[in-house]
């Protein structure tokens, strides 16, 4: 049995000159709450996109269940249980919200190509089956009431949960959620934790990026602070607020990073 | 919308199930061409609507299905209705084959490509590839369909088959609007980055809307054998390719759009034939102030269906 764990180890993005990654190591262990923090462009979003798949990392491994996964591709990598949101709201904006979270049952669905052509009852049952899942995730997230409405029309802060939602969806092991706290007012960022906690307590893995400090102090087990792409501080939320390091680099220039 | 949706669709198959008997030969003949080019222009809604790839050169596929019905019928001597599992097939091959290196291009890179293709169609026709193309002229005198021995002629029986290739068409996309494949057309239509992050492979998906727009435009292909009983090079220039891409823009991807489109293409010139080139110019003038006024088409794309028991209470969507 492989415990579900994702290890990096010295991971190093370039982009041409600039080393926006830098030998980074962190371990996440099943069922942690992961939060990663840093300055803007000190290379959080970087991380992500190289354990995604959407960029590949120059150097060092990303080891998830014990299988190398640098190099893969954005949809291998979902196969894998590894789901993300992402920091700009990335949702197909002309689509409804049912519509939006039924993409996270696209690879979780039987149908095959030729389903497209012609229905037969299995792939009937199929689609049956996975929009009750949809209905799940909308009761989960409180969205049944936008089902039908179109995404894009939607305030911000429901966009959000329809992203958390449309990721869910997938049945992930590990949820990568970057800054999801980003354009929420005070009431939704609380709901927003009790969202987290409760998907912490299905047994999902969670690792997020974010900005707002209290936030990170509140629902994150662990934590690794970036800055400039380096590991300047690890360790659990109270540590790390009296690391001398990470208040220099990050708390102590928090007012910069209001956008 | 809804009311269109319930009552636009009988009335607009009884009406097209009886017209032929409505309609002299002349306009008999008119209405075939609106149902083929139906089928190729559905068949373009496919790639270019759906998917949101900018393929300029649906005329080739249908092509590719005209000529292979003519060939095996005026080479090999096989019946009409026998060619079309071929006529389907071939491409759907072709779609698979030259969409599989190109997908991955943006845009505007994918749509020169397109031309490309279409050009080195026509001029692989024109010039008589292996002496079965008939060179310019393309082939003529090519058998009427016939059916279990009975052939038929009459223009009103090669409608009916027309129209029962619409009637499949439709029904093939009713199904892809409701299937996995269909929504992740869709998906990464609307941003291809957040489909792959979701776990969708988009490149597979992209292929796939190729071939099912080929097979479809191929077996149009078949039927326009049928109703010419000709193929000829310029029938799946280029500028036929424009037109399907434009009709798909213009009409908006949802099928009343492509089948306005269609209509306002194929058949009204017809119908203002006696303003001769005229017709064209107001023509030019009627596409440009459909986009402004209309920038999603006439008719826009409804995304698919979600079954009735998601929807609660009475926050509708548009």
């Amino acid at each position: 049995m492989v415990r579900n764990e994702l290890i990096l180890t010295d991971v190093t993005k370039r982009f041409g000159g600039l080393t926006a990654v830098d030998a980074l190591s962190f371990k996440v262990e099943a069922g942690q709450i992961y939060g990663i923090i840093g300055p803007n462009g000190a290379g959080k979003t970087t991380v992500f996109n190289c354990i995604t798949g959407i960029y590949k990392s120059e150097e060092g491994s990303v080891n998830w269940r014990g299988e190398e996964i640098r190099g893969l591709t954005p949809y291998q990598i979902v196969d894998r249980g590894i789901v993300r949101t992402f920091q700009t709201i990335r949702l197909f904006s002309q689509m409804s919200v049912a519509e939006n979270i039924m993409s996270g049952r696209h690879i979780k669905s039987e149908q095959k190509l030729w389903h497209g052509i012609i229905h037969t009852p299995g792939s009937k049952r199929d689609e049956l089956a996975n929009w009750h899942r949809v209905e799940e995730q909308l009761d989960f997230f409180n969205l049944g009431r936008f089902a039908a409405t179109p995404v894009g029309s939607l305030p911000y802060g429901i966009q959000r949960r329809v992203e958390m939602a449309r990721a869910m969806a997938v049945d992930p092991t590990l949820l990568i959620l970057d800054e999801p706290a980003a354009g929420l007012n005070d009431k939704e960022t609380l709901e927003l934790l009790e969202t987290i906690f409760k998907i912490r307590d299905k047994g999902v893995t969670v690792l997020l990026i974010e900005h707002d400090m209290d936030m990170v102090m509140e629902v994150t087990d662990y934590l690794t602070v970036i800055n400039f792409g380096k590991k300047i501080a690890e360790g659990p939320p109270e540590e790390i607020q009296k690391n001398p390091a990470v208040i220099e680099a990050y708390l102590g220039s928090e007012d910069d990073d209001d956008e | 919308m809804k009311e269109l949706q319930r009552f636009g669709y009988p009335i607009f198959f009884v009406v097209m199930a009886i017209l032929p008997h409505l309609l002299n030969s002349r306009w008999q003949a008119v209405a075939i061409t609106f149902l083929i080019f139906a089928v190729v222009a559905l068949s373009q809604d496919i790639v270019l609507g759906k998917s949101g790839m900018f393929n300029m050169g649906q005329a080739l596929f249908f092509g590719i299905g005209a000529y292979t019905t003519a060939i095996l019928n005026s080479q090999f001597g096989w019946p009409i209705l026998a060619t079309i599992p071929l006529a389907i097939l071939i491409p759907a091959v072709f779609g698979v084959l030259l969409a599989g290196p190109i997908v991955h291009l943006r845009g505007d890179y994918l749509l020169v490509t397109t031309i490309g293709f279409n050009i080195v169609f026509v001029q692989v026709v024109q010039n008589n590839l292996g002496g079965v193309t008939g060179g310019p002229n393309g082939i003529f005198g090519l058998d009427s369909l016939s059916f279990f021995g009975t052939d038929l002629i009459s223009q009103v029986s090669v409608y009916y088959f027309a129209f029962a290739v619409l009637m499949l068409t439709l029904w093939i996309m009713r199904n892809l609007e409701g299937s996995k494949p269909g929504r992740a057309l869709h998906y990464l239509r609307e941003d291809q980055l957040a489909a792959e992050s979701i776990g969708i492979n988009t490149r597979i998906y992209k292929i796939f809307a190729f071939a099912l727009g080929a097979g479809i435009a191929g077996l149009a292909g078949t039927v326009f054998v049928v109703q010419y009983s000709a193929v000829s090079p310029e029938a799946f220039n280029f500028i036929q390719s424009v037109l399907f891409f434009s009709i798909v823009i213009v009409g908006g991807s949802s099928v009343p759009g492509v089948l306005i489109g269609v209509f306002v293409m194929f058949v009204l010139p017809e119908i203002f034939r006696e303003f001769a080139t005229w017709r064209f110019f107001i023509f030019g003038f009627a596409m440009i102030a459909a986009m402004i006024l209309r920038p999603r088409g006439i008719i826009p794309a409804t995304f698919g269906k979600i079954p009735k028991f998601l929807i609660k209470e009475s926050n509708h969507g548009a």
